[in-house]
């Protein structure tokens, strides 16, 4: 059973994995670099990107897929600039006390108020929207979808041009600017405000994104959301808060060890289980061995 | 009077409406209610506890509460503890689970906790759900019953008293020199650290001694409801329990009791508009964090003891 072509695949099929886990951990990372906020709603975000996409295509018939994710990226960085300029902006005009436990707790109730809206609003049954392609690459009786391909290539292809973005841009190196000193930044022209905005609705867009490029393969439903946002904390914890390159490579360490790791445990219904577990072990060693992730700073 | 009477009285009040309550609710039904209205209570009471108090986020309170459970009901089922026995050793357990987490968590500043807890939580419900021989999984383990009669009465009693035992020994927690050291830690971590306060050490008890109040509240469940389930120990439910806690007012232990006490009747009120009662505390939630945060019960309160 565990021939090479076994584990080619295995591995295949965990970079894939691994770089859609990557592309919603890398908006979670670039809020967390540049308000200093853990977006306790990313899975809320994500879940959202995922409907915006199956109503879209379900209303409007024969709009290819691709619309479904661009819509709703688009969707996601307004709704994310909105929850940004009412509900976060309050915390860098020094309008709340203990910023640090209002920006959890305020996250953490739009993800409570999210999810019970979608649960009200679209019922508790999933829905999946239409495939990009049907079928499959195979090799012997193993096969990768080509929707889980062209998902994954389709994030590669946005994290490219996100990082791109954050080298080469203005408004990239303001970002970046605002994320290691926010009061140098602003003494060079730089409006920090406009960079939270900027980068939260950034974020909250790569997590539609995802949402929506993951829809046609695991389906949406209103709690579908917390097991990918709790991955992505891991993610997050692993690379580094804050850090970019850190969530890309921590997103496909985590797709590689989850993929292999199911592939070890014989009983089927356990490996689907216990590969969660492993995050949760991996999450207590990098706290025990490394607790700034692998490419944090040390404090 | 003074502000000291006046909170005696106050707590002599609510005390003495709790024992006599159960004689002017007849309804099994609205006992049954009371019952799970007390178990909130003591949840979000505890969660006040280690977030107003001491500043540390837990989103683990159901797991840890299903720890407890889990314990005690498994020990019963394949060990024959008889329930107090197998309920001590659950919040034991409860307390040793909130130790380790911790440890590893606590040392740190920032948001580990909560993020670590979130994980947890969801870990707890999968594996009990996946080792279904040993737990039953989804059919759910069963858990002997407290009292021979089936009647809501000694339950009522039951819960009551640990609610009351459990808030008494944060209220003491909080009123002495350990609760300034808390207070300290969640106002200025630095001038806690130079002022010679071990910050990670107190943290540590905190959530320690939280986790122990979680696990009294879930082997009390388990077995008064006489069955668990793993689709308990949902971030959902958590949610509810911290929704409870910000909207009593997290700062108040009290208060927040008061807050899962009185949400519990009103998602019993509002049963017919079904999950559209959960936005509704969903959005008082964000209110309330946003424009109110000290909730919506404790500022009453305050008045009413004339602080």
């Amino acid at each position: 059973m565990y021939t090479a072509d076994y584990f080619l695949m295995q591995g295949m099929s965990g970079l894939v994995l691994g770089s859609l886990y990557a592309l919603m951990a890398l908006g979670l990372t670039l809020i967390f670099s540049v308000l200093k906020v853990i977006n306790f709603a990313h899975g809320e975000f994500y879940v959202i990107g995922g409907y915006i996409s199956y109503f879209l295509l379900s209303l409007v018939a024969g709009i290819p897929p691709i619309f479904g994710v661009l819509a709703s990226m688009v969707g996601l960085f307004f709704l994310g600039a909105l929850v940004e300029g009412t509900l976060l902006r309050p915390i860098h005009l020094g309008q709340v006390d203990r910023p640090d436990e209002y920006a959890i707790l305020i996250t953490f109730g739009l993800s409570f108020l999210f999810q019970n809206l979608l649960l009200s609003v679209c019922g508790p049954f999933p829905k999946t929207p239409p495939s990009f392609l049907q079928g499959g690459w195979r090799i012997g009786v193993m096969m990768i979808s080509y929707d889980r391909i062209i998902a994954a290539g389709i994030a590669i292809g946005i994290m490219t041009l996100m990082m791109w973005l954050v080298r080469s841009t203005w408004s990239g190196q303001a970002l970046r600017a605002v994320s290691q000193n926010k009061d140098a930044a602003s003494i060079v022209g730089i409006n920090p405000l406009r960079m939270n905005t900027l980068a939260f609705a950034i974020g909250s867009a790569l997590a539609g994104g995802s949402g929506a490029l993951v829809a046609p393969v695991f389906s949406m439903a209103p709690d579908a959301g917390v097991v990918p946002s709790i991955r992505s904390f891991i993610i997050v914890v692993l690379g580094g808060m804050g850090s970019i390159k850190g969530a890309i490579i921590g997103g496909l360490i985590i797709g590689l060890i989850e993929t292999l790791g199911t592939a070890v445990i014989p009983d089927p219904s356990r490996a689907l289980a216990y590969k969660r577990v492993y995050g949760l072990i991996i999450f207590a060693l990098v706290l025990l061995v490394r607790p700034q992730g692998l490419f944090g700073e040390e404090e | 009077m003074a502000k000291n009477t006046r909170k005696i009285l106050f707590f002599v009040g609510l005390v003495l409406l709790g024992l006599v309550l159960p004689l002017l609710v007849r309804s099994s039904y609205w006992r049954h209610v009371l019952i799970l209205a007390y178990f909130y209570g003591l949840l979000a009471c505890s969660w006040s506890f280690l977030e107003g108090y001491g500043g540390q986020f837990s989103f683990g309170h159901i797991a840890l509460a299903t720890v407890g459970g889990y314990t005690s009901g498994l020990l019963g089922k394949y060990f024959g503890f008889s329930p107090p026995v197998s309920m001590l050793v659950g919040i034991l357990g409860a307390g040793v689970i909130g130790f380790i987490i911790g440890v590893l968590c606590l040392r740190f500043r920032g948001a580990y906790l909560a993020l670590f807890t979130i994980a947890f939580s969801e870990i707890v419900r999968v594996v009990i759900t996946a080792e279904s021989n040993i737990t039953m999984g989804r059919m759910g383990l069963e858990l002997s019953p407290l009292f021979a009669q089936s009647n809501k009465i000694p339950y009522y009693y039951n819960m009551f008293l640990f609610l009351v035992f459990g808030f008494a020994i944060m209220y003491l927690v909080v009123h002495s020199r350990y609760g300034l050291y808390l207070r300290s830690i969640r106002e200025d971590q630095d001038a806690a650290e130079a002022m010679g306060v071990d910050i990670t050490k107190y943290k540590v008890l905190a959530f320690t001694l939280t986790s122990m109040i979680c696990g009294l509240a879930g082997v009390f469940y388990g077995h008064y409801l006489g069955i668990l389930t793993p689709s308990f120990t949902s971030i959902s439910t958590m949610g509810l329990v911290i929704a409870m806690a910000i909207i009593g007012g997290v700062e108040s232990l009290v208060a927040a009791a008061l807050g899962g006490i009185l949400l519990e009747f009103g998602l019993e009120f509002l049963r017919e508009v079904g999950t559209w009662r959960l936005v509704l505390f969903g959005g008082l939630l964000v209110f309330v964090v946003r424009f109110a945060r000290n909730g919506l019960i404790a500022p009453v309160y305050h008045k009413m003891i004339g602080e």
